[in-house]
């Protein structure tokens, strides 16, 4: 268990940057999500932390010992697979048997550490299945058994919740952050779903083209995003463009004129305000009013999503709870309304 | 499940469609109909004729006469020149095909783990064109290469070693059987290598392993449906060679091929050709049969 450093590592591929100076920082014990698009870098970046791509530029510090240019079967670090890799010629104690073995450890120390870490995942019943056997969620569970039986300085997760339907998703989306906070485990797991990362990370990296783009804590990133990118990354839907004109005011491109907090701002910038701040049909006397009508509307479940468009040709995404959740009767398509927000509702990101 | 118990529709409990008219051939069975009367024709029946032959007896002057005999086979298993000729023919063919395997797997390895796409193209291009030219040429090409006074002794000379004696030696053979032999394997494994994934040797490595011991516990275990068919396939291909030890091999030099050869064409012994052909794919069989077997009890409960 050891904190994890990056020093401005690059990775090029014959003169294409896929990772571009990354510098991180992970204290012992924290679990950081590597958020991004497919192509951003993330499992490039992973993948040199535990040793199987080599580093272009840079060093990787684990507990203040230099392991970039040690073979990954020298780093000690745990690594979980997307599609998990388990060994399809070995019986599930024989994978997590597999490293402990590496390491020379007795065979009586072997049973009884195999033993703890399958209990650990709920799978010790299964120990001479083979892995084609198993369903994908226990697959996974064992995989993580294999990682972890090793006890390594660091656990890395390659997508590790990408092939599990949704309910199994959940499920082992929690499992990894119990079993990391038991073990309190450096963690580094790489995700394209943001609701992954902000739901069992400490910090989420958010990544773009090989840099990053954005980091701090979920809540962080999720309310204060500071880029375009980042804004849409983090399911903000309105981005409107616009210019800032004076404090507190901002001339979308249609020619409307917001109140919003400018906080020192100027140039282009885009407001992002979630669907769920705009309010439909509420108070009037809201600092911010626009008369639209109703373009479609899509019935969500719980939510209704409303697609209004300004006579000036802003088109905006309100979102309301549905009847089902308790929320007003729906609204027909043509429907003139008013939609509303407070100035603090959005925030300015640069363009 | 709502919860009603209402019988199940008349539709569901009709019988399966194919119990409506009898039992029907799967389409593939149409398709797969010229091959099979093919092999039956062109193979069955030839090989049924030949064994009718080996029964015969060979009445010199006369050639073939209409017996029901196993002097043939009695011949062969009492003359210990032909039990000779069968035991050079199978420990060639073991070590050619034992080298051909050690030769390329390496090779198969790299073609598969290191070499980019485009060099992947161009490197298996070239392992797979020495099988454009033929056999027998491209082992009179390594006559010039091995004779006395071949490549291979005019190179050993410029460093001052003296001549070597390779032309008509089983050395020589073996050279020229792993050459015939060596795409074969190669090709086999490089299309069963394929097919591991190389997820499973990085996680080999970042559980501790390193490459000897990922290649052992991992890739060799998972690989060994294709080296048993790469060996196979040498192996067989070995055991039947005619040019390799006919042009290499020399007048003295006697595998089982070309003594059939030369009791059918030469000696005009039909049925004791007959008879060694019949004890040479009897012996092949056996050997591949056995090998199969006691290969695949090892992998049989992973790979079904």
């Amino acid at each position: 268990m050891s904190e994890v450093v990056l020093q401005s590592i690059v990775k090029r591929y014959e003169a294409v940057p896929a990772v571009d100076n990354i510098s991180l920082s992970i204290g012992e014990g924290e679990l950081v999500a590597l958020l991004g698009p497919s192509g951003c870098g993330k499992t490039t970046t992973l993948r040199m932390i535990g040793g199987f791509i080599p580093v272009t530029e840079g060093r990787i510090l684990v507990g203040g010992r230099d392991v970039t240019h040690l073979p990954p079967n020298k780093r000690n670090m745990g690594f979980g697979f997307q599609n998990y890799a388990l060994f399809p010629h070995m019986s599930v104690g024989e994978n997590v048997a597999f490293g402990l073995q590496m390491r020379k450890v007795s065979r009586a120390d072997i049973a009884r550490r195999v033993k703890i870490a399958l209990d650990r995942v709920k799978l010790a019943h299964l120990s001479d299945r083979l892995p084609k056997q198993l369903s994908g969620g226990q697959q996974q569970r064992v995989a993580l058994a294999r990682a972890l039986v090793i006890e390594p300085d660091v656990l890395l997760l390659d997508e590790p919740l990408s092939n599990l339907d949704a309910q199994l998703r959940n499920e082992m989306k929690l499992e990894i952050r119990r079993i990391q906070q038991q073990l309190g485990i450096t963690t580094i797991f790489v995700t394209h779903d943001q609701d992954e990362a902000l739901s069992i990370a400490d910090t989420v990296v958010l990544m773009r083209a090989g840099r990053i783009e954005q980091q701090g804590a979920p809540d962080d990133l999720f309310e204060r995003p500071a880029s375009h990118f980042a804004a849409e990354f983090m399911g903000v839907t309105n981005l409107l463009p616009g210019e800032v004109a004076g404090s507190d005011r901002f001339r979308l491109k249609g020619g409307d004129t917001i109140l919003v907090p400018v906080a020192g701002r100027a140039g282009p910038h885009a407001f992002a305000i979630r669907p769920e701040r705009l309010e439909i049909d509420g108070e009037a006397s809201a600092a911010n009013t626009l008369s639209a009508e109703v373009e479609i509307a899509t019935y969500r479940g719980l939510v209704i999503d409303y697609r209004v468009k300004t006579p000036s040709g802003l088109c905006l995404t309100a979102r309301r709870p549905s009847p089902a959740a308790g929320g007003p009767a729906p609204l027909p398509v043509g429907r003139p309304v008013r939609v509303s927000f407070a100035p603090e509702a959005g925030t300015l990101v640069p363009m | 499940m709502t919860g009603s118990s209402s019988p199940p529709s008349p539709a569901l409990t009709l019988p399966a469609p194919r119990a409506r008219g009898g039992w029907r051939l799967p389409p593939a069975f149409g398709l797969a109909t010229p091959a099979t009367l093919f092999v039956l024709i062109a193979l069955i029946g030839p090989l049924l004729l030949m064994f009718r032959y080996s029964l015969n007896r060979f009445v010199p002057g006369q050639m073939m006469v209409e017996a029901l005999t196993l002097a043939n086979y009695a011949k062969f298993f009492g003359d210990s020149f032909y039990q000779e000729v069968l035991g050079t023919t199978v420990w060639v063919s073991a070590l050619s095909t034992l080298l051909c395997l050690v030769a390329g797997f390496p090779v198969a390895y790299f073609l598969v783990r290191q070499a980019s796409p485009v060099w992947k193209g161009r490197l298996l291009l070239l392992v797979i064109l020495p099988l454009l030219m033929g056999n027998a040429v491209r082992t009179a090409a390594w006559m010039v290469i091995l004779g006395d006074k071949g490549l291979f002794n005019a190179v050993i000379g410029v460093i001052g070693i003296s001549p070597v004696k390779l032309m008509y030696t089983p050395t020589a053979v073996v050279i020229g059987l792993v050459s015939v032999l060596l795409p074969f394997m190669i090709v086999t494994l490089q299309s069963v290598l394929e097919g591991i994934d190389a997820n499973l040797e990085s996680a080999a490595a970042s559980l501790g392993a390193g490459h000897l011991t990922t290649l052992w516990r991992v890739v060799l275990p998972l690989a060994l449906p294709g080296i048993l068919a790469g060996t196979l396939l040498c192996f067989i291909l070995s055991m039947n060679a005619y040019a390799p030890p006919v042009l290499i091999g020399g007048p003295s030099f006697h595998m089982m091929a070309p003594t059939v050869y030369q009791q059918v064409a030469k000696a005009m012994n039909w049925p004791f050709g007959a008879a060694l052909a019949f004890v040479l794919m009897a012996v092949t069989l056996v050997l591949t049969t056995s090998a199969n077997i006691l290969v695949q009890r090892r992998y049989r409960r992973w790979s079904e």
